[in-house]
């Protein structure tokens, strides 16, 4: 069981329980998580999938991953990953994610 | 699993007229159907075209014998896979990233707006879609490429000579003649500018690629410029004119959007509605199933956005209808997967943030007396004709 925490830019947070072998993303979809929008379906070309996650198990982004982040609507720091990325795996049981600032 | 079923009756002419009924009937009954007017397959329900879009190891669009090759004189990014295809598309995708867009820009893209806006005669009724939509369409791009040198009118030429010659099926050499010329006037014009870009780099589509690291041939820079060129003019000019006419013709939800100052989701409610890229093509490199229905390595599937965007299993019963104010879900209108339009956060922001807003502080009173007058037409690419309204 992988346990995953989607927390939102005014500090809203809603755990859920993530199914192995899904992203990062496809679980977001699959709860109707704000601020994940995957419009490329995980394709690592829209960076619509942006978030930013603080913990070394989620290793860390290659270059093109790195490449399409500069491409996101949203500040990119250190911890900016793609979501669609990251694959669930038992190992990363607790781990929290955090949504961008839309900015308008 | 059932063999795929044959329609005999449609024809490409009943749907360049009005294809919405009969993708509906076709997710009803033959969600995947072989037309047999084109041999092609059409592929109708959301749940398909988005799944056939994201798996481009089974549905390639590296297909050799469409003609686009011809038409833009190269194998361009649109029609390669993997790991050349992504090379190509990152060489040119920093111009249109979002912070790109609002550093560079979004302030020029309001002037260019606001200068053609200006132009429009007060009281008067005019073709919005000739002298509006067109034009602004092609000055944005023509900035955003680099190629600040071109008019308006070359831009829009350019581009209709390309779409033309890409969906030249019949391979017609009268429509290669007039894609050739556009090709030798465009290689021509980026031959002169080249210099400007190397001595003055700035962050349009060409300065970019010219001036990468590691740069990508210079045919293929060609080549993805006329991509852009090809993508980035008629289907805002097309969208724009679908989000007016929506509007106009359901004055109740215009009066909320211009209240409620909602014109991101009036921009994505008219793509979803009628989308400007109706229609893609994928290769098919494996036997596999789609749905319950075998479909054989090299058959060419087509998948209809346009139809998905409008799937019952989405939308319930109300697809059909224009309607800003529906439950939002992901629609197709920009594709998906690898091919996932690059141009997207563009669109939304020239015409949702800039384009539309700024044409109805203007004319917030603008009307369409004769909705009748407006011709839609299209297959593959779709939209109002004409868009006949009076400013006021
Ligand atoms: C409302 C406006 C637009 C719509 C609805 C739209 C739609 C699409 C769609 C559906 C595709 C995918 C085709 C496929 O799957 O084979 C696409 C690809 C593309 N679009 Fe757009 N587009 C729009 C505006 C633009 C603009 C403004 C640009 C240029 C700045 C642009 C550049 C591109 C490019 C370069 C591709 C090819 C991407 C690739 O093959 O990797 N588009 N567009
Ligand atoms: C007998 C006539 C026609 C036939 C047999 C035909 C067939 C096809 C086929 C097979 C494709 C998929 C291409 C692929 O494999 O990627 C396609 C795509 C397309 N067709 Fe046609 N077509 C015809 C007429 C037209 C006309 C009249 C138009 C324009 C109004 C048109 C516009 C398009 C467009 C825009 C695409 C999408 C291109 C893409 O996604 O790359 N076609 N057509
Ligand atoms: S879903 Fe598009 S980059 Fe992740």
């Amino acid at each position: 069981m992988t346990k995953i925490t989607f927390v939102q830019p005014d500090g809203a947070s809603q755990t859920v329980e993530a199914r192995e072998g899904d992203s990062i993303m496809q679980t977001a979809l699959a709860y109707s998580i704000d601020g994940i929008f995957a419009e490329c379906g995980g394709a690592m070309m829209c960076a619509t999938c942006h978030c930013y996650i603080d913990d070394d198990r989620t290793g860390e982004a290659s270059e093109t991953e790195l490449d399409m982040l500069d491409c996101a609507e949203d500040e990119v720091r250190p911890s900016s990953r793609l979501s669609c990325q990251i694959k669930v795996t038992e190992a990363l049981d607790g781990l929290v994610v955090h949504l961008p600032v839309p900015e308008e | 699993m059932l063999d795929v079923p044959l329609n005999e009756a449609v024809t490409l002419a009943d749907l360049t007229r009005d294809p919405y009924p009969i993708y509906k009937r076709m997710r009803a009954e033959t969600p995947v159907v072989r037309m047999a007017q084109t041999g092609r397959i059409l592929v109708t329900r959301a749940e398909h075209t988005k799944w056939i879009k994201e798996n481009p190891e089974i549905f390639s669009s590296d297909d050799p014998t469409t003609p686009m090759k011809p038409a833009f004189q190269a194998h361009t990014l649109m029609r390669k896979d993997g790991a050349e295809h992504r090379a190509e598309r990152m060489a040119m995708q920093p111009a249109f990233s979002p912070k790109v867009i609002r550093s560079d820009w979004a302030a020029l893209y309001a002037r260019i707006a606001e200068d053609y806006v200006s132009r429009l005669p007060r009281g008067e009724t005019v073709d919005l879609f000739t002298d509006l939509c067109a034009p602004v369409a092609a000055r944005i791009l023509a900035h955003m490429l680099g190629l600040e040198e071109a008019t308006d009118a070359e831009m829009i030429r350019w581009s209709q000579a390309l779409i033309d010659g890409a969906g030249n099926f019949g391979y017609d050499p009268k429509l290669f003649e007039v894609s050739d010329a556009a090709n030798a006037e465009m290689n021509a014009l980026f031959e002169r500018i080249i210099p400007r870009h190397q001595s003055e780099p700035n962050n349009s589509a060409f300065s970019v690629m010219l001036n990468a690291r590691n740069p990508i041939p210079l045919s293929q820079m060609y080549a993805n410029v006329k991509i852009a060129i090809g993508g980035g003019i008629n289907e805002p000019r097309d969208a724009l004119a679908t989000i007016v006419y929506g509007l106009l013709t359901n004055p109740d939800q215009f009066e909320e959007v211009k209240k409620q100052e909602l014109w991101d989701d009036a921009f994505e409610e008219g793509v979803r509605w009628v989308a400007p890229i109706q229609v893609s093509g994928r290769r098919v490199t494996q036997d596999v199933e789609i749905g319950d229905v075998a479909v054989a390595k090299d058959e060419r599937v087509l998948t209809i956005q346009a139809s998905a965007n409008r799937d019952e299993s989405i939308y319930g019963g109300t697809g059909e209808a224009f309607d800003v104010f529906r439950e939002k879900h992901p629609h197709q209108a920009f594709g998906s997967g690898p091919h996932h339009c690059a141009g997207a956060q563009v669109a939304r922001r020239t015409l949702g943030q800039i384009m539309l807003p700024l044409l109805f502080d203007r004319f917030p009173n603008m009307t369409l007396s004769d909705p009748s007058a407006v011709i839609w037409s299209g297959f593959g690419f779709r939209g109002p004709l004409n868009l006949p309204v009076t400013l006021r």
